[in-house]
């Protein structure tokens, strides 16, 4: 089975004496070549989802099935190399590496598995021309615009061809225009490539490029018709 | 080793501030190990250079030169006993002496005049001139060194506050001695000198300061047993025991121990406050998928570059420094011992930041989730 499955899934943290219930229950299936959007009200739960889809954080209990691997029984070195090959990540802001250009900054993710062959380099430079910066491939991050290196993520989160794709508010610190650009990329290296990609948003107008939309209140994830 | 490299192309003077810390750290290591050789090489050259495996003191002299005479015979006698291939007898007084030709100056010198046998191994090659003679007792090869004080061939040298006048007939190379140059003569004209006074002898029969032996398997303890008032010691507690050795010694491995130390804790401070800066970097790649090994291996294989290079630098301002230090500076550098120092240091630094780098697993992923910088 390939991609996401998370099956009755609770977190609970600990605050001292009380415990905060960020995730109760939550089921959530996406297919390969699925978008979906997690959108709700601040607080509830919606990059503790995320971190917990995107092996970074282990669920109280329940289920999460990457591509058939259930990573509650993995351990904690095993997740870094399974984040490494089988999630790509978009952050927030595009926290990118700022003394690695923009071409460097994909490369950095595959040399993290081994050697970097002429075929990665040329993965690396068509996708970033695909994001439409194949001008920028030489530019560090601080010679870049917001959109720009948020696009860099974008390219970043699919050099190791992962079939998830995990992005958590990508368009938080963007202008409208460049947010649509960006969600509008996202959406279609998701469909050119097969992925199955999930992503938090606060901006309901992201919400038409999406396949199905979720909303999470306390906790609780109900599908948005 | 890419990450590490890219960073510290991207920030030049960051990296270059700390390449320049440890280069001066490296050449003060180096400049202190020179001085250090310089100076056991004044303190016991002489000492170094003789080629004995065991030698002969007083009893209870603990190797120290000022504390031993012992009978001259015992060398005639050990000789072939014991495991003893060769004897040869040394001693040695400090003198004050004039140069005869050209005492108008009144310059007086300091001196060690070490007596020896004619033809024996202790006696050195003279570079210049003509080695001792049994039959010319009062010819002398002398070191160097006074050359440049203004002594040639053939000059008469003056033994102040004795009547005992001096011939030079060769020159040697590196022969110091308890700081001092070192005069070689013939042993009864040193023995005629030093024991001028009566009773001085302490009642020994042809009275010498030490015996050195040779031979591959000497039975010390043998030694020890049979003859009066003799000890046995190896060759480095003879070193050991030269006036003011130890205590030099001591003193500069002393000072080059603190410093590795604060090479070490330099590094490690570096690079500790530079991970606290990236720990916002390292959460992000470490959510991507980096393990903590790689991380560590960019960090410990930067400060392995960057104290290699800057090493080097160090040892190539040695070396330019050395050219302008003065001629009579007790300065000696080592090649084998700065490649030594250079790679203890390396060493050093690494440990330092693979302490510093164990951080890194500390780092959470999840500050990289959620989160705006
Ligand atoms: N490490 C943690 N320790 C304790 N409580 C936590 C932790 N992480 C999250 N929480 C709590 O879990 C709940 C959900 O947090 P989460 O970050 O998932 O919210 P969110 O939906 O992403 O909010 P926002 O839209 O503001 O980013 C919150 O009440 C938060 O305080
Ligand atoms: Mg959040």
């Amino acid at each position: 089975m390939t991609g996401l499955a998370l099956k009755n899934v609770t977190k609970s943290f600990k605050e001292g004496d009380s415990t905060v219930d960020a995730l109760k229950n939550v089921s959530l299936t996406v297919e390969p070549g699925d978008f979906i959007a997690i959108i709700g009200p601040s607080g509830s739960g919606k990059s503790t989802l995320l971190s917990i889809a995107g092996a970074l954080l282990q669920p109280s209990s329940g289920e999460v099935l990457v591509n058939g691997t259930n990573i509650g029984e993995m351990k904690e070195t095993d997740l870094s190399s399974f984040r490494l090959t089988d999630i790509g990540f978009i952050l927030q802001t595009a926290n990118l590496i700022p003394y690695l250009n923009a071409l460097d900054q994909l490369l950095l993710v595959r040399r993290m598995k081994g050697k970097v062959t002429s075929k990665d380099m040329e993965f690396a430079r068509t996708l970033l021309n695909d994001l439409g910066l194949g001008q920028k491939l030489g530019k560090f991050p601080n010679e870049l615009s917001g959109g720009e290196r948020q696009r860099v993520a974008i390219a970043r989160a699919f050099v190791n061809n992962s079939n998830i794709i995990l992005a958590d508010e990508p368009t938080a610190s963007l202008d409208s225009n460049r947010a649509f650009e960006v969600v509008k990329q996202i959406r279609k290296e998701v469909k050119d490539r097969n992925k199955a990609a999930v992503m938090v948003t606060h901006d309901e107008r992201m919400l038409e490029f999406c396949d199905k939309v979720y909303r999470m209140e306390d906790g609780v994830l109900t599908l948005q018709a | 080793m890419f990450l590490a490299i890219k960073e510290m192309k991207h920030s030049k003077t960051r990296f270059a501030m700390i390449g320049a810390i440890i280069m001066l750290i490296a050449w003060l290591v180096f400049i202190l190990s020179g001085l250090g050789n310089g100076l056991s090489t004044l303190a016991a050259a002489t000492m170094k250079n003789i080629d004995g495996d065991l030698f002969v003191y007083e009893e209870g002299s603990e190797a120290a030169m000022m504390k031993t005479k012992v009978a001259g015979t015992v060398a005639d006698d050990v000789e072939g006993q014991y495991g003893v291939d060769n004897a040869a007898k040394f001693g040695q007084s400090t003198i004050i002496v004039q140069n005869e030709v050209v005492s108008d100056s009144k310059e007086k010198n300091d001196v060690t005049f070490a007596g020896i046998e004619p033809g024996k191994f202790i006696e050195p090659e003279v570079v210049e001139g003509k080695q001792l003679d049994a039959n010319d007792p009062f010819g002398v090869i002398i070191d160097e060194s006074l050359h440049e004080k203004g002594y040639e061939l053939g000059d008469t040298i003056v033994v102040t506050s004795s009547d005992l006048k001096l011939e030079v007939v060769g020159f040697t190379k590196g022969e110091t001695f308890n700081h001092l140059p070192t005069i070689f003569g013939n042993l009864e004209t040193w023995q005629s000198y030093a024991f001028a006074a009566p009773g001085s002898d302490n009642g020994l029969e042809n009275p010498v300061t030490m015996i050195a032996l040779q031979g591959d398997s000497i039975d010390g303890e043998q030694i020890n047993a049979n003859y009066d008032g003799v000890e046995t010691f190896t060759k480095s507690e003879a070193v050991m025991g030269m006036p003011g050795y130890k205590e030099e010694s001591a003193t500069i491995y002393m000072m080059l121990a603190f410093l590795f130390v604060i090479s070490a804790v330099i590094i490690a401070v570096f690079f500790y406050v530079f991970i606290l800066q990236k720990t916002q970097q390292f959460g992000v790649m470490k959510a991507i998928g980096a393990s903590d090994r790689f991380i560590k291996n960019s960090i410990i294989s930067q400060v392995f570059v960057l104290s290699l290079v800057s090493i080097i630098a160090g040892i190539a301002l040695t070396y330019l420094t050395a050219l302008v230090f003065p001629a009579g500076m007790p300065f000696s550098l080592d090649f084998k011992m700065v490649l030594i120092y250079g790679v203890v240091l390396l060493i050093v630094s690494v440990l330092g930041s693979v302490i510093s780098a164990r951080q890194v697993t500390k780092i959470d992923p999840l500050t990289a989730i959620g989160r705006v910088e």
